[in-house]
Protein backbone atom coordinates (compact mmCIF):
# COMPACT_ATOMS: atom_id res chain seq x y z
CA UNK A 1 0.00 0.00 0.00
CA UNK A 2 0.90 3.41 -1.01
CA UNK A 3 1.58 6.27 1.85
CA UNK A 4 -1.15 9.14 1.30
CA UNK A 5 -1.16 12.17 1.24
CA UNK A 6 -1.80 12.50 5.08
CA UNK A 7 1.64 10.87 5.99
CA UNK A 8 3.68 13.08 3.34
CA UNK A 9 2.46 15.83 4.52
CA UNK A 10 3.32 15.51 8.43
CA UNK A 11 6.57 14.45 7.20
CA UNK A 12 6.86 17.53 4.81
CA UNK A 13 6.34 19.90 7.62
CA UNK A 14 8.13 18.17 10.16
CA UNK A 15 10.87 18.65 7.85
CA UNK A 16 10.14 22.54 7.28
CA UNK A 17 10.48 22.40 11.28
CA UNK A 18 14.00 21.54 10.68
CA UNK A 19 12.89 17.53 11.70
CA UNK A 20 15.42 15.56 9.46
CA UNK A 21 14.35 12.37 9.74
CA UNK A 22 11.08 13.63 9.24
CA UNK A 23 12.62 14.85 5.74
CA UNK A 24 14.65 11.74 5.32
CA UNK A 25 11.62 9.65 5.46
CA UNK A 26 9.34 11.71 3.17
CA UNK A 27 12.17 12.00 0.57
CA UNK A 28 12.68 8.14 0.72
CA UNK A 29 8.89 7.45 0.52
CA UNK A 30 8.71 9.62 -2.32
CA UNK A 31 10.76 7.55 -4.52
CA UNK A 32 8.59 4.52 -5.73
CA UNK A 33 5.68 7.40 -6.42
CA UNK A 34 8.09 9.52 -8.17
CA UNK A 35 9.30 6.65 -10.44
CA UNK A 36 5.85 4.87 -11.28
CA UNK A 37 5.20 8.84 -12.16
CA UNK A 38 7.98 9.18 -14.64
CA UNK A 39 7.84 5.35 -15.69
CA UNK A 40 4.33 5.57 -16.71
CA UNK A 41 5.78 8.87 -19.04
CA UNK A 42 8.82 7.72 -20.69
CA UNK A 43 8.52 4.44 -22.13
CA UNK A 44 12.06 2.73 -22.02
CA UNK A 45 13.90 5.21 -20.54
CA UNK A 46 15.28 3.47 -17.26
CA UNK A 47 18.28 6.26 -16.77
CA UNK A 48 16.29 8.97 -17.35
CA UNK A 49 13.57 7.67 -14.88
CA UNK A 50 16.00 7.74 -12.26
CA UNK A 51 18.06 10.99 -13.31
CA UNK A 52 14.28 12.72 -13.21
CA UNK A 53 13.48 11.11 -9.55
CA UNK A 54 16.66 12.32 -8.28
CA UNK A 55 16.27 15.62 -10.29
CA UNK A 56 12.85 15.73 -8.60
CA UNK A 57 14.00 14.97 -4.92
CA UNK A 58 16.58 17.79 -5.21
CA UNK A 59 14.24 20.09 -6.40
CA UNK A 60 11.77 19.13 -3.48
CA UNK A 61 14.62 19.64 -0.78
CA UNK A 62 15.87 22.95 -2.18
CA UNK A 63 13.03 24.67 -3.21
CA UNK A 64 10.76 23.60 0.07
CA UNK A 65 10.25 27.20 0.73
CA UNK A 66 7.92 26.99 -2.32
CA UNK A 67 5.38 24.59 -0.33
CA UNK A 68 1.95 26.22 1.24
CA UNK A 69 1.59 24.30 4.44
CA UNK A 70 -2.39 25.36 3.73
CA UNK A 71 -2.27 23.27 0.71
CA UNK A 72 -2.48 19.22 -0.07
CA UNK A 73 1.52 17.92 -0.55
CA UNK A 74 0.52 15.54 -3.39
CA UNK A 75 -0.29 18.50 -5.72
CA UNK A 76 2.96 20.44 -4.78
CA UNK A 77 4.85 17.28 -5.36
CA UNK A 78 3.84 16.60 -9.19
CA UNK A 79 3.73 20.04 -9.79
CA UNK A 80 7.29 20.05 -9.56
CA UNK A 81 7.20 16.46 -11.20
CA UNK A 82 5.53 17.31 -13.80
CA UNK A 83 7.74 20.88 -14.15
CA UNK A 84 10.63 18.74 -14.26
CA UNK A 85 9.97 16.27 -16.70
CA UNK A 86 8.55 19.26 -19.35
CA UNK A 87 12.19 20.54 -18.57
CA UNK A 88 13.73 16.90 -19.54
CA UNK A 89 11.96 17.24 -22.71
CA UNK A 90 13.01 20.55 -23.40
CA UNK A 91 16.60 19.79 -22.76
CA UNK A 92 16.51 16.34 -24.65
CA UNK A 93 15.03 18.57 -27.65
CA UNK A 94 12.84 15.10 -27.65
CA UNK A 95 9.66 15.54 -29.72
CA UNK A 96 6.57 13.95 -28.13
CA UNK A 97 3.50 12.44 -30.34
CA UNK A 98 0.54 14.49 -29.84
CA UNK A 99 -1.32 11.77 -28.37
CA UNK A 100 1.08 11.22 -25.85
CA UNK A 101 0.90 14.77 -24.40
CA UNK A 102 -2.69 14.07 -22.89
CA UNK A 103 -0.83 11.22 -20.93
CA UNK A 104 2.45 13.56 -19.68
CA UNK A 105 0.05 15.97 -18.86
CA UNK A 106 -2.41 13.92 -16.54
CA UNK A 107 -3.35 15.52 -13.33
CA UNK A 108 -2.13 13.59 -10.50
CA UNK A 109 -3.16 13.83 -7.03
CA UNK A 110 -3.99 17.61 -7.52
CA UNK A 111 -5.85 19.23 -4.89
CA UNK A 112 -9.25 18.58 -6.35
CA UNK A 113 -8.01 15.05 -6.30
CA UNK A 114 -7.08 14.81 -3.26
CA UNK A 115 -10.94 15.60 -1.88
CA UNK A 116 -12.49 13.66 -4.52
CA UNK A 117 -10.60 10.76 -3.00
CA UNK A 118 -12.98 11.56 0.35
CA UNK A 119 -15.75 11.58 -1.64
CA UNK A 120 -15.08 8.52 -3.85
CA UNK A 121 -13.86 6.04 -0.78
CA UNK A 122 -17.06 7.30 0.76
CA UNK A 123 -19.21 5.64 -2.40
CA UNK A 124 -17.37 2.97 -2.99
CA UNK A 125 -17.90 1.51 0.52
CA UNK A 126 -21.33 0.54 -0.66
CA UNK A 127 -20.12 -1.73 -3.64
CA UNK A 128 -19.32 -5.34 -3.29
CA UNK A 129 -15.20 -5.73 -1.83
CA UNK A 130 -14.52 -6.91 -5.38
CA UNK A 131 -15.99 -4.42 -7.64
CA UNK A 132 -14.62 -0.88 -5.52
CA UNK A 133 -10.99 -3.09 -5.68
CA UNK A 134 -11.33 -3.52 -8.91
CA UNK A 135 -12.53 0.15 -9.69
CA UNK A 136 -9.85 1.02 -7.32
CA UNK A 137 -7.13 -0.43 -9.23
CA UNK A 138 -7.84 0.38 -12.76
CA UNK A 139 -9.36 3.81 -12.31
CA UNK A 140 -7.57 5.42 -8.73
CA UNK A 141 -4.07 4.12 -8.85
CA UNK A 142 -4.22 3.44 -13.07
CA UNK A 143 -3.20 -0.68 -12.55
CA UNK A 144 -3.48 -2.44 -16.46
CA UNK A 145 -6.71 -4.59 -16.39
CA UNK A 146 -4.19 -7.45 -16.37
CA UNK A 147 -2.15 -5.85 -13.12
CA UNK A 148 -5.40 -5.65 -11.76
CA UNK A 149 -6.35 -8.85 -12.29
CA UNK A 150 -3.18 -10.68 -11.42
CA UNK A 151 -2.91 -8.84 -8.15
CA UNK A 152 -6.79 -9.91 -7.15
CA UNK A 153 -6.20 -13.47 -8.54
CA UNK A 154 -9.01 -13.20 -11.09
CA UNK A 155 -9.44 -13.29 -14.62
CA UNK A 156 -9.22 -10.10 -16.69
CA UNK A 157 -12.84 -10.90 -18.21
CA UNK A 158 -13.87 -10.95 -13.76
CA UNK A 159 -11.69 -7.20 -13.34
CA UNK A 160 -13.79 -5.81 -16.26
CA UNK A 161 -17.18 -6.90 -15.88
CA UNK A 162 -16.27 -5.50 -12.11
CA UNK A 163 -15.27 -2.56 -13.21
CA UNK A 164 -18.54 -2.17 -15.52
CA UNK A 165 -20.77 -3.24 -13.11
CA UNK A 166 -19.18 -0.93 -10.04
CA UNK A 167 -19.45 2.08 -11.95
CA UNK A 168 -22.86 1.49 -13.32
CA UNK A 169 -23.95 1.24 -9.68
CA UNK A 170 -22.17 4.44 -8.37
CA UNK A 171 -23.65 6.50 -11.49
CA UNK A 172 -26.87 5.26 -10.55
CA UNK A 173 -26.82 6.13 -6.73
CA UNK A 174 -25.04 9.11 -7.98
CA UNK A 175 -27.75 9.93 -9.99
CA UNK A 176 -29.92 8.97 -6.39
CA UNK A 177 -31.57 5.68 -7.52
CA UNK A 178 -31.43 2.93 -5.09
CA UNK A 179 -29.87 0.18 -7.13
CA UNK B 1 25.31 8.97 -7.40
CA UNK B 2 22.91 6.13 -6.39
CA UNK B 3 19.98 7.67 -5.30
CA UNK B 4 20.29 6.32 -1.68
CA UNK B 5 23.13 8.33 -1.01
CA UNK B 6 21.42 11.34 -2.43
CA UNK B 7 18.90 11.10 0.19
CA UNK B 8 21.36 10.52 2.96
CA UNK B 9 23.15 13.36 1.55
CA UNK B 10 20.27 15.89 1.21
CA UNK B 11 18.89 14.45 4.63
CA UNK B 12 22.30 15.72 5.87
CA UNK B 13 20.83 19.46 5.72
CA UNK B 14 17.41 20.63 6.66
CA UNK B 15 17.20 23.69 7.96
CA UNK B 16 14.10 24.69 9.46
CA UNK B 17 11.87 26.76 6.77
CA UNK B 18 9.63 29.18 8.80
CA UNK B 19 6.06 29.30 7.91
CA UNK B 20 6.54 33.05 6.16
CA UNK B 21 9.70 32.07 4.58
CA UNK B 22 8.47 32.40 0.60
CA UNK B 23 6.80 36.07 1.62
CA UNK B 24 10.28 36.93 3.11
CA UNK B 25 12.40 35.95 0.33
CA UNK B 26 10.95 37.27 -2.22
CA UNK B 27 10.64 40.54 0.40
CA UNK B 28 14.13 40.25 0.79
CA UNK B 29 15.00 39.78 -2.94
CA UNK B 30 12.84 43.13 -3.71
CA UNK B 31 14.48 45.53 -0.67
CA UNK B 32 17.83 44.33 -1.65
CA UNK B 33 17.44 45.46 -5.16
CA UNK B 34 15.49 48.40 -4.66
CA UNK B 35 18.82 49.30 -2.32
CA UNK B 36 21.07 49.57 -5.14
CA UNK B 37 18.33 51.13 -6.83
CA UNK B 38 18.00 54.37 -4.51
CA UNK B 39 21.48 53.99 -4.72
CA UNK B 40 21.61 54.90 -7.92
CA UNK B 41 18.86 57.52 -8.10
CA UNK B 42 20.68 59.28 -5.47
CA UNK B 43 24.43 59.08 -7.12
CA UNK B 44 23.14 59.07 -10.39
CA UNK B 45 20.24 61.39 -10.83
CA UNK B 46 20.39 63.08 -7.04
CA UNK B 47 17.26 63.72 -4.86
CA UNK B 48 15.02 66.39 -6.04
CA UNK B 49 16.22 69.25 -4.48
CA UNK B 50 12.44 70.65 -3.42
CA UNK B 51 11.61 66.80 -2.19
CA UNK B 52 10.83 67.97 1.64
CA UNK B 53 8.27 70.39 0.37
CA UNK B 54 6.94 68.32 -2.64
CA UNK B 55 6.16 65.69 0.16
CA UNK B 56 3.44 67.96 1.70
CA UNK B 57 2.01 68.14 -1.99
CA UNK B 58 -0.64 65.99 -3.82
CA UNK B 59 0.67 65.89 -6.70
CA UNK B 60 4.10 63.57 -4.86
CA UNK B 61 1.57 61.46 -2.80
CA UNK B 62 -0.53 60.80 -6.07
CA UNK B 63 2.73 59.45 -7.82
CA UNK B 64 3.80 57.30 -4.90
CA UNK B 65 0.18 56.01 -4.58
CA UNK B 66 0.18 54.87 -7.87
CA UNK B 67 3.04 53.17 -8.39
CA UNK B 68 2.98 51.92 -4.76
CA UNK B 69 -0.30 50.59 -4.97
CA UNK B 70 0.91 48.66 -8.43
CA UNK B 71 4.53 47.25 -7.00
CA UNK B 72 2.32 45.76 -4.33
CA UNK B 73 -0.46 44.09 -6.11
CA UNK B 74 2.50 42.91 -8.41
CA UNK B 75 4.30 41.20 -5.46
CA UNK B 76 0.76 39.40 -5.15
CA UNK B 77 1.35 37.97 -8.23
CA UNK B 78 5.02 37.13 -7.29
CA UNK B 79 3.61 35.06 -4.78
CA UNK B 80 1.59 32.84 -6.20
CA UNK B 81 4.00 32.76 -9.16
CA UNK B 82 6.64 31.74 -7.30
CA UNK B 83 4.56 28.56 -6.02
CA UNK B 84 4.50 25.45 -8.47
CA UNK B 85 0.67 25.24 -8.82
CA UNK B 86 -0.38 28.63 -8.86
CA UNK B 87 -3.56 29.77 -6.94
CA UNK B 88 -5.73 31.54 -9.27
CA UNK B 89 -4.50 34.79 -10.23
CA UNK B 90 -7.93 36.71 -11.04
CA UNK B 91 -6.63 39.50 -8.39
CA UNK B 92 -4.57 41.10 -10.77
CA UNK B 93 -7.30 42.50 -12.52
CA UNK B 94 -7.56 45.03 -8.97
CA UNK B 95 -4.05 46.33 -10.60
CA UNK B 96 -6.84 47.94 -12.50
CA UNK B 97 -7.89 50.45 -10.13
CA UNK B 98 -5.13 52.66 -9.29
CA UNK B 99 -4.93 52.94 -13.13
CA UNK B 100 -8.17 53.77 -13.74
CA UNK B 101 -8.13 56.04 -10.45
CA UNK B 102 -5.36 57.93 -11.77
CA UNK B 103 -6.91 58.12 -15.13
CA UNK B 104 -9.82 59.98 -13.48
CA UNK B 105 -7.22 62.42 -12.27
CA UNK B 106 -6.08 62.93 -15.51
CA UNK B 107 -9.57 63.76 -16.88
CA UNK B 108 -9.75 66.72 -13.95
CA UNK B 109 -6.44 67.51 -14.58
CA UNK B 110 -7.12 68.26 -18.45
CA UNK B 111 -10.84 69.79 -17.19
CA UNK B 112 -8.85 72.78 -15.44
CA UNK B 113 -6.68 73.21 -18.14
CA UNK B 114 -6.84 75.20 -21.35
CA UNK B 115 -6.36 73.03 -24.10
CA UNK B 116 -3.29 75.04 -25.37
CA UNK B 117 -1.56 73.50 -22.43
CA UNK B 118 -2.09 69.92 -22.72
CA UNK B 119 0.88 69.07 -24.18
CA UNK B 120 3.14 70.89 -22.24
CA UNK B 121 1.48 69.09 -19.39
CA UNK B 122 1.24 65.70 -20.75
CA UNK B 123 5.15 65.54 -22.10
CA UNK B 124 6.28 67.36 -18.94
CA UNK B 125 10.01 68.01 -18.67
CA UNK B 126 11.32 64.34 -18.95
CA UNK B 127 8.96 62.60 -20.96
CA UNK B 128 11.69 61.00 -23.20
CA UNK B 129 14.29 59.68 -20.48
CA UNK B 130 11.47 58.75 -17.99
CA UNK B 131 10.09 54.74 -19.14
CA UNK B 132 14.16 54.26 -19.74
CA UNK B 133 15.28 55.30 -16.86
CA UNK B 134 12.09 53.75 -15.07
CA UNK B 135 13.40 50.32 -17.02
CA UNK B 136 16.65 50.96 -16.13
CA UNK B 137 16.67 51.69 -12.34
CA UNK B 138 13.77 48.45 -12.27
CA UNK B 139 17.09 46.44 -13.60
CA UNK B 140 18.49 45.88 -9.72
CA UNK B 141 15.42 44.71 -8.46
CA UNK B 142 14.37 42.09 -11.01
CA UNK B 143 17.84 40.82 -10.01
CA UNK B 144 16.98 40.09 -6.60
CA UNK B 145 13.55 38.53 -7.58
CA UNK B 146 15.59 36.37 -9.55
CA UNK B 147 17.73 35.60 -6.56
CA UNK B 148 14.23 35.23 -4.77
CA UNK B 149 13.11 32.41 -7.28
CA UNK B 150 16.19 30.63 -6.92
CA UNK B 151 14.96 28.58 -3.53
CA UNK B 152 11.15 28.87 -5.14
CA UNK B 153 9.46 27.25 -8.18
CA UNK B 154 7.84 28.77 -10.80
CA UNK B 155 6.74 26.70 -13.55
CA UNK B 156 5.24 29.22 -15.33
CA UNK B 157 8.59 30.92 -16.32
CA UNK B 158 7.16 33.21 -18.60
CA UNK B 159 4.25 34.61 -16.47
CA UNK B 160 6.20 34.95 -13.74
CA UNK B 161 9.14 36.89 -15.36
CA UNK B 162 6.49 39.10 -16.77
CA UNK B 163 5.04 39.80 -13.09
CA UNK B 164 8.62 40.10 -11.68
CA UNK B 165 9.19 42.77 -14.05
CA UNK B 166 5.90 44.50 -13.28
CA UNK B 167 6.61 44.50 -9.71
CA UNK B 168 10.32 45.64 -10.54
CA UNK B 169 9.37 48.33 -12.77
CA UNK B 170 6.18 49.84 -10.06
CA UNK B 171 9.11 49.64 -6.78
CA UNK B 172 11.87 51.25 -9.08
CA UNK B 173 9.26 54.08 -10.26
CA UNK B 174 8.42 54.67 -6.73
CA UNK B 175 12.22 55.12 -6.14
CA UNK B 176 12.86 57.42 -9.22
CA UNK B 177 9.51 59.76 -7.62
CA UNK B 178 12.09 60.68 -5.32
CA UNK B 179 13.99 62.18 -8.30
CA UNK B 180 11.31 63.24 -10.96
CA UNK B 181 9.88 66.38 -10.24
CA UNK B 182 6.94 66.04 -13.03
CA UNK B 183 3.35 66.86 -11.18
CA UNK B 184 0.72 65.72 -13.90
CA UNK B 185 -1.29 62.61 -13.72
CA UNK B 186 -1.39 62.74 -17.79
CA UNK B 187 2.68 62.43 -17.97
CA UNK B 188 2.72 59.69 -14.89
CA UNK B 189 -0.15 58.07 -16.00
CA UNK B 190 1.91 57.74 -19.46
CA UNK B 191 5.16 57.54 -19.08
CA UNK B 192 5.66 56.44 -15.84
CA UNK B 193 3.14 53.31 -16.86
CA UNK B 194 5.22 52.52 -20.00
CA UNK B 195 8.13 52.09 -18.25
CA UNK B 196 6.63 49.81 -15.91
CA UNK B 197 5.50 48.04 -18.90
CA UNK B 198 8.63 47.76 -20.42
CA UNK B 199 10.06 46.01 -17.47
CA UNK B 200 7.38 43.59 -17.40
CA UNK B 201 7.66 43.06 -21.28
CA UNK B 202 11.05 42.78 -20.25
CA UNK B 203 10.66 40.41 -17.56
CA UNK B 204 8.37 38.09 -19.85
CA UNK B 205 11.41 37.63 -22.82
CA UNK B 206 13.73 37.33 -19.96
CA UNK B 207 11.85 34.93 -17.70
CA UNK B 208 11.74 31.09 -19.70
CA UNK B 209 15.38 31.78 -19.95
CA UNK B 210 16.55 32.89 -16.89
CA UNK B 211 13.67 31.32 -14.42
CA UNK B 212 14.39 27.68 -15.81
CA UNK B 213 15.54 25.84 -13.16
Amino acid sequence: MQIGEAQLKTWMTSGLDGDAAAHEALLRALVPLLRSFFGRRLRDAGDDVEDLVQETLIAVHTRRASYDRDRPFTAWLYAIARYRMIDHFRRRKVSVPIEDVEAILITEGFEDAASAKLDVDDLLTGLSPKQAQAIRDTHIEGLSVAEAAARASIGESDVKVSVHRGLKALAARIRGEQP
Amino acid sequence: MNTEQLIRSLSGNVPRVPRRALGRRIGLGILGGAAVTAVLVAAGLGIRPDLHSAMHGFSFWMKWIYTGSLGAGAMFGVVRLARPAPTSLKGLWLLLVPVLLLAGIGIGELADTPSRDWLAMWLGQSWKVCPWLVLTLAAPIFVGLLWSFRRLAPTRLRAAGAIAGLAAGAWAATIYCLHCPEVSALFVLTWYSLGILLAAGAGALLGPRLLRW
